[in-house]
């Protein structure tokens, strides 16, 4: 009972992170760059996420403004900070991520102070049985349902509609894809604002867990994201799904039996160490 | 002619004004004031200056020390060892104070001691938990509990007042919080405690989901956890969102709104053991807590109350002595005996507070009366 409960913790923990390391691995398919900057994104969707709740009393409707709003950000990040940098060396715009990471982090400081929010009436805390005596509560089983319909949504618009094998051929080949007619310019926007509308849920769904947003609240998944983008295979999106769930479990057992010899993080990347020593690919090749 | 006398003017004006502003200056006692005001800290920092602010005001408001006013000198230390150990330097050999105050977390209290150790002037720790702090040497005093003391504290507060034996631990794996529990665990077994399972977490962590779900497989009588507000606001939310309903005893850390900002409704019932009592009667306590919130506009919480007394006992201290005389204002810091927002204050040999511990609960959505525990033996802390 208690190992199937805490593979149910794993697995909310790994759709969180496969929501946000989707958005990064989609953006090192697409254009090579390290987008650092992407976990800011998640602590502003966050933000917007308890802001606009705690406004209207929705949840619901602010889950979409704060999609909509981080994703149209994503975009501008894009236009203002990668674009000009596109012909340079890959590390020039990892740079310049890595400067506007930190810009964003103050920023939120001064914007919404450095105590952070939480919502005033935090919603779905009550419970379900899922039989057996197993509950959960509805904001977990709300992360996973969303995480499901996100990835499946995503999972059928690459395979069965004009702009996903757009997009899928852009990433393979940018020049092919050019001469066939394809706007690759257009592609890319629309990644961005894919891959930030993710991180923006993503951001909503810890705070409903945790009822704290904090300037810092993309530190760690700064680099916990890269570390699943590069256990999944730099670029493969399947890759990072299973990557997300694998580092999610690893880390739930792991807190409770040996979380006194390594802490939370130190898990996640001992067992990237491991993964990588027997799989140095990588869990897929990219897509 | 006419620029010329004007210009006059103005100097004469500006002499005029320096001299009045070297005469206040000279009059002043100067202390030392090292407070992150930027940074992850500055929320706690902010209090911490408002604290200390009331603390002089008040102090000059009573006349002083004996008719000169006491000055603050406040630089930002962004909880940082880095920028506290020059700033204590600046503090002593530019700014001349004759005392320093920490309004700081352990790293830089640690650092800034030192130099206050080396350069033999006195300075006092107003919250920063970490041993090593007064272990710099004689001239540097705390005013706030060490984390063992409070640690048997709580065991003493969950095993006989409480009277709950199956105890969890949760405990942030930091200096503060394993502190804390090397302190519960020290006495647990005396007050009959059992321990089911005990949990680390980082300071990093906000989501608790698979230690609520080991804890709940334990099934406590209690759960003691330590943390700051930050992530015990999170780990309380989850525990009862989970439907974990036994008490959870906490610490300083808790202390504060923003605890009860962030766990709403699951704060209610939580229990912690601190310095400050809210529903105190004592004259000098209740002054800060109204004082606090009408200078602040937000309730007083440990971090300001503590800074508070560190005020409190310094100028206690200069009032005795000439205050150029740092040895003798050592002393006199050493044989202090003060009554003040957070009790009444003596120290130890090693320059370790000794006074009572303020257990407060949640209740309707603030903090209040629990109990208080005065042991003497119970909460000495160590002497070396």
């Amino acid at each position: 009972m208690l190992a199937l409960d805490l593979l149910l913790q794993g697995i909310v923990q790994g759709a969180i992170y496969a929501l946000i390391a989707l958005g990064l691995t989609l953006i090192y398919g697409l254009l090579r760059i390290l987008h650092v900057a992407h976990a800011a994104l998640f602590t502003l969707g966050g933000y917007i996420g308890v802001i606009v709740t705690n406004q209207t009393g929705s949840l619901a409707f602010a889950l979409v403004v704060s999609m909509v709003l981080v994703g149209v950000l994503g975009i501008l990040i894009y236009r203002v900070a990668y674009k000009p940098l596109l012909g340079k060396s890959p590390l020039v715009a990892l740079i310049a991520s890595i400067g506007l990471f930190i810009a964003f982090e103050e920023g939120f400081r001064i914007v919404f102070g450095s105590y952070g929010l939480s919502f005033e009436d935090p919603p779905l805390r009550t419970q379900v049985d899922l039989g057996g005596g197993l509950l959960i509560s509805h904001s977990r089983l709300l992360i996973v349902g969303m995480a499901v319909v996100i990835l499946s949504i995503l999972a059928w618009l690459s395979t069965r509609t004009r702009t996903g094998i757009a997009w899928k051929a852009t990433v393979t080949d940018p020049q092919i894809a050019s001469s066939f007619g394809i706007n690759i310019e257009r592609v890319r926007y629309l990644n961005f604002f894919i891959g930030s509308a993710l991180a923006a849920a993503a951001g909503v769904m810890v705070v409903l867990l945790t009822n704290l947003v904090e300037p810092t609240m993309g530190a760690v998944a700064s680099y916990k994201a890269l570390a699943i983008i590069v256990l999944g295979g730099l670029g493969s999106v399947r890759g990072t799904l299973v990557a997300a769930l694998a580092i999610g479990i690893v880390e739930s057992f792991g807190t409770v039996y040996i979380g006194h010899i390594l802490d939370r993080d130190a898990l996640a990347f001992a067992f990237l160490v491991v993964a990588l020593m027997v799989r140095p690919q990588g869990l897929f090749k990219a897509d | 002619m006419f620029k010329v006398s004007k210009l006059f003017a103005a100097a004469v004006l500006g002499a005029f004004a320096f001299a009045v502003s070297t005469i206040g200056q000279a009059d002043a006692i100067k202390v030392g004031f090292n407070v992150p005001l930027t940074g992850f800290a500055a929320a706690d920092g902010k209090s911490a200056r408002i604290g200390a602010e009331l603390a002089v005001e008040q102090v000059n408001a009573a006349g002083g020390i004996n008719g000169r006013n006491l000055e603050l000198v406040i630089y930002d230390d962004q909880a940082s060892p880095k920028e506290s150990a020059p700033l204590a330097a600046k503090l002593i050999t530019q700014d001349e104070v004759v005392a320093g105050i920490s309004g700081s977390y352990s790293g830089a209290t640690r650092a800034a001691a030192t130099i206050y150790q080396e350069n033999g002037t006195p300075y006092i720790s107003a919250y920063a938990v970490h041993p090593d702090i007064t272990r710099s040497g004689e001239y540097v005093f705390r005013t706030s509990f060490m984390g063992e003391v409070q640690g048997r504290a709580g065991a003493k507060l969950v095993g006989e007042m409480m009277g709950k034996k199956r105890v969890s631990i949760i405990t942030l794996a930091n200096d503060f919080g394993k502190s804390l529990e090397a302190g519960f665990k020290e006495k647990a077994g005396e007050y009959g405690i059992e321990i089911l399972g005990e949990y680390d977490y980082s300071i990093k962590d906000r989501e608790f989901g698979p230690i609520v779900s080991k804890v709940k497989a334990e099934s406590p009588d209690a759960i003691y956890a330590s943390g700051y507000f930050f992530t015990a606001g999170p780990l309380v939310t989850q525990l009862r969102e989970a439907g974990v309903a036994v008490p959870i005893i906490g610490q300083e850390g808790y202390d504060g709104e923003m605890f009860i900002k962030i766990a709403g409704d699951a704060a209610e019932g939580v229990i912690i053991t601190t310095s400050l009592d809210r529903d105190s009667k004592d004259p000098l306590a209740q002054a800060f807590i109204t004082g606090f919130q009408a200078k602040s506009g937000y309730p007083a919480d440990m971090v300001s109350a503590s800074t508070h007394t560190a005020v409190l006992v310094l100028a206690e201290a200069l009032k005795q002595v000439d205050p150029n005389d740092k040895a003798a204002l050592r002393q006199a810091i050493a044989s202090t005996s003060i009554n003040a927002a957070t009790g009444n204050i003596s120290f130890n040999k090693l320059g370790e507070v000794k006074k009572s511990v303020q257990v407060q609960v949640v209740r309707d959505g603030g903090w209040h009366h629990y109990a208080v525990i005065s042991d003497p033996i119970l909460l000495a802390p160590p002497e070396e």
